[in-house]
């Protein structure tokens, strides 16, 4: 059995990779990522044996207790359905607390607890200095990695019993992908400030607190050791264990109460009115619009692939930075990529419909009609996006300028992204997570031309930004500021190439109606 | 509202009344929904059918109506409350086909689905189409409807064929697919509201009519929430409700009945009748057989993708009940032989 459990998550694990591509390389990008960042951190945790026990105790208490904590509370935001839920092996013939050790064992089998288990090395390295210490180290340690394995578990499967409605599930997502973009400012803070005398003050203040918690104690137990306190030693060690016990106790019963309960059923709530289609024309074209944003607000598959697009500009302007790039190079960077990202995410709109395109193809819905009303969240988010964020951007930058230039390039990829995706959407559909399923769960196909159709139609999006750059680095109308000569190029290019898709896109769309319903209902 | 619901046997709830008066009143304005170009026939065609009487009848009554068109009382009823100036006029074409099947066929790779079919179904007719898992039901009603692409054959509503001239031939028809999603992440009201503007109504329209429909098939409870929350039965209803709300000429209904309970499956059977009366079609498939031969005037067999029978009700059972009828025709009555170790409990 329990040979059996680690197969099946080494598995789910290689599965990650087998997912499609483009997800596949994504996943390889993020491993990369943290690969290195998890080499810094070991090297950094381990060179502080060569500080005093005092800094190393509190560096090692904050930081230690923020991963902790992140064990802990991750898996309440994790927007997918937990493939060790005690509830797909209630089947099995084994005692529940067999049942509860073995979902510990495969729980444990995973990227973020192989790091922990390296950073608990790093830490006894950290305390080598003494043989009372190291050996409190590797008690500590010991403790930390069981209450990170037992605590991700618990909260899964607090996650998927009480944050069930896809709506908690959602919200919570969101919540996290926000604190992971607000603590990026703090990071680079961090990084800038000088340790000595900027951080450590702050740090002393919080680890004071947290060295008490159960979340800081074990971390701590070593630096009371080193400080010869074997009675705080003992106290901080009772908390940690203490607080292990109690999560291992509720991880049991929780278990026990799931087998035994029916599933929790979503909490059904009722809302008055038309919402979005109040707001819209009662046209086809409204109609179609409204449905659009509601369901951008309603589906995961929608508002969580857009709260990515915030994110990836984020990434490569801190890569342009780190790379000693100029900052007005850089200015010309975020917002742009952000309006083709939002006008490329609709480039399989119809499949993500699945197959309610019937209601389109039974009421034989223009063409036009319906690639407009498709794109009309991305231009209501897009063009405010564009003008605002330009705005933001030159102000920052303090190149004013550049406004002109910026918001007719952001505008040209937005409206170009935008008429490519109306036609290859209709033309070019692929295989698109299930209505509600997550964003980033491919479906499975024989053949997909996921990858090729992706690539391709955010190449050509991308292209149009050519000559608009083209313009304002090497502006051939010399009677022109560059600048406005990029908006006058600009904005009439991504509306002709918006116009086109969406006329181009609409014709095959009612000519291909029922192929594409039969296209979808394969899916 | 139309007085002629005061003739009815006041027995059912009055909310559920209410809304079938509005609701009849709704199914006999189709006419004017429809085409400009055929105003004139489709006002012909609405009177003939609409005995007010029988109409309010209790549903159990298994009286396949026979052709009702000799009783040419010119209507006291819904349909001239609403639209005096059509109720002329209104004799000649009670025999009128609505939907012409000329040879459909249909194949998947190397498994043919449907193989020529023909069917003519007139209008105010209640008309059921039955077979066994598999027989191709789904793909004619898809070929029917527009959704799927025939191989050969064609199929008209009208007069007007649905592959040829679809933003005309779509306009009179509602339909109810089976196993194809629906937009449910929007709320009940959301979903018939975006099914009648689609349909090209306006909005104060299209709020009237959701309303009179939530209130004929018992919704009115759970039109704000979302119809992925509903279950499977609500779901139906909802999207029967979203494929009449245009009053189309024809309803194109496949498993209407299944997964539906059967309270609501009388409220649904009611609906469907007092349309086929106000001079509307309904062509539905099903393999519930009592319920077919109940509730419909007409039916065709269809066993692997072939058209065996088809009729009135009485013409096809040939004096057996249908159900024996099909099982006849279908010609397969398996034994469940086979299976001896199924007897030989394991423990």
């Amino acid at each position: 059995m329990v040979e059996q459990f680690l197969r099946l998550k080494l598995t789910l694990l290689a599965n990650t990779f087998r997912r499609g591509p483009l997800i596949a390389s994504s996943m390889a990008l993020v491993m990369l990522y943290s690969a290195v960042l998890f080499i810094i951190a070991i090297v950094a945790v381990a060179s502080l044996r060569e500080t005093t026990p005092e800094i190393a105790g509190v560096t090692l208490v904050v930081f230690g207790s923020i991963v902790l904590f992140g064990f802990l509370i991750m898996p309440l935001g994790w927007n997918a359905d937990d493939p060790l839920d005690p509830r797909r092996f209630s089947y099995l013939p084994v005692s529940r607390l067999h049942l509860a050790l073995l979902l510990l064992l495969g729980g444990a089998v995973s990227i973020p607890t192989i790091m922990l288990i390296g950073l608990g090395v790093a830490q006894v390295v950290a305390w080598s200095g003494g043989a009372a210490s190291a050996l409190i180290a590797v008690l500590s340690a010991l403790i930390v990695i069981l209450t990170a394995v037992v605590g991700a578990r618990l909260s899964s499967l607090i996650a998927a019993r009480y944050l069930s409605t896809r709506r908690l599930r959602e919200a919570f997502g969101i919540i996290a992908v926000t604190v992971v973009i607000a603590s990026l400012p703090l990071v680079v803070f961090l990084a800038l400030s000088d340790y000595q005398s900027q951080v450590l003050p702050a740090l002393r203040r919080a680890a004071a607190v947290l060295e008490w918690t159960p979340l800081g104690a074990a971390f701590s137990a070593p630096a009371a050791s080193a400080a010869g306190d074997s009675g705080e030693v003992l106290a901080k060690l009772s908390i940690s264990l203490g607080f292990l016990a109690v999560l291992a106790a509720g991880w049991y019963l929780l278990i026990g109460y799931v087998l035994s309960r029916p599933e929790r059923s979503a909490v059904e709530t009722y809302r008055s009115g038309l919402g979005w289609f109040r707001l819209m024309p009662a046209t086809p074209l409204g109609a179609i619009a409204a449905r659009s944003l509601s369901y951008w607000a309603r589906d995961a598959r929608y508002f969580v692939a857009l709260a990515a697009i915030p994110i990836i500009p984020i990434g490569m302007v801190a890569a342009l930075l780190v790379g000693g790039i100029g900052a007005d190079v850089i200015a010309w960077i975020p917002v742009p990529v952000m309006c083709l990202f939002l006008g490329w995410s609709a480039h399989n709109d119809v499949a993500h419909d699945n197959t309610a395109l019937w209601t389109h193809v039974s009421a034989h819905t223009h063409g036009a009609d319906d690639r407009w009303g498709r794109i009309v969240p991305g231009l209501l988010v897009g063009i405010p996006l564009a003008i605002v964020g330009s705005i933001i951007t030159v102000t920052v930058v303090g190149n004013v300028v550049a406004l002109p230039g910026l918001i007719g390039l952001s505008l040209c990829v937005l409206f170009a992204g935008l008429g490519v995706s109306s036609v290859s959407s209709a033309a070019f559909p692929y295989a698109a997570p299930l209505p509600g399923h997550g964003a980033f769960i491919q479906p499975q196909a024989l053949v997909s031309n996921a990858a090729t159709v992706q690539s391709f139609t955010f190449a050509l999006s991308a292209l149009f930004a050519v000559p608009v750059l083209g313009v304002v680095f090497f502006n051939p109308f010399t009677e022109l500021q560059p600048n406005w000569a990029a908006f006058l190029v600009g904005v009439p290019l991504g509306l002709i190439v918006l116009v086109i898709g969406v006329y181009w896109g609409g014709r095959i769309m009612v000519r291909r109606g029922p192929e594409l319903l039969a296209l979808s209902s394969q899916n | 509202m139309p007085d002629a619901e005061s003739s009815k046997p006041v027995s059912k709830p009055d909310a559920v009344l209410a809304g079938l008066a509005r609701l009849r009143a709704l199914a006999a304005q189709f006419a004017t929904q429809a085409p400009s170009v055929e105003l004139a026939e489709s006002a012909v065609e609405l009177e003939p059918q609409t005995e007010p009487a029988p109409a309010a009848e209790p549903l159990v009554e298994p009286e396949p109506e026979p052709k009702p068109s000799p009783k040419s009382e010119s209507a006291s009823d819904a349909v001239v409350a609403v639209r005096p100036t059509l109720s002329h006029d209104l004799e000649a074409a009670s025999g009128d086909i609505v939907l012409e099947v000329r040879g459909l066929s249909k194949g998947f790779g190397d498994t043919v689905a449907v193989n020529d079919i023909h069917l003519n179904v007139r209008a105010g007719v209640f008309y059921g189409i039955v077979g066994p898992n598999g027989a191709g039901k789904t793909t004619t009603l898809s070929m029917i409807t527009g959704l799927l692409r025939p191989d050969s054959g064609t199929a008209s509503v009208n007069g007007v064929n649905v592959w040829d001239s679809p933003e005309v031939a779509k306009r009179s028809i509602g339909v109810l697919p089976d196993r194809l999603r629906i937009f449910d992440r929007l709320t009940g009201s959301q979903l018939l509201y975006y099914s009648g503007v689609l349909r090209g109504l306006d909005a104060p329209e299209v709020r009237k009519r959701s309303a009179d429909l939530a209130t004929a098939f018992g919704l009115d409870d759970v039109m704000g929430r979302l119809v992925s929350d509903y279950s499977s039965g609500m779901l139906k209803k909802v999207a029967l409700a979203a494929a009449m709300i245009h009053s189309p000429r024809l309803l194109v209904l496949d498993e209407p009945f299944e997964s539906v309970d059967p309270v609501s499956a009388a409220t649904v059977t009611r609906i469907l009748k007092q349309y086929v009366d106000a001079g509307g079609t309904v062509l539905l498939s099903s393999h519930r057989m009592e319920l077919v031969q109940r509730v419909c005037s007409h039916v065709a067999v269809i066993v692997e993708g072939t058209l065996l029978a088809d009729g009135t009700i009485d013409e096809v059972r040939n004096g057996m009940s249908l159900e024996d009828r099909f099982v006849q025709l279908t010609g397969k009555n398996s034994s469940g032989g086979g299976l001896e170790w199924l007897s030989s409990f394991s423990d």
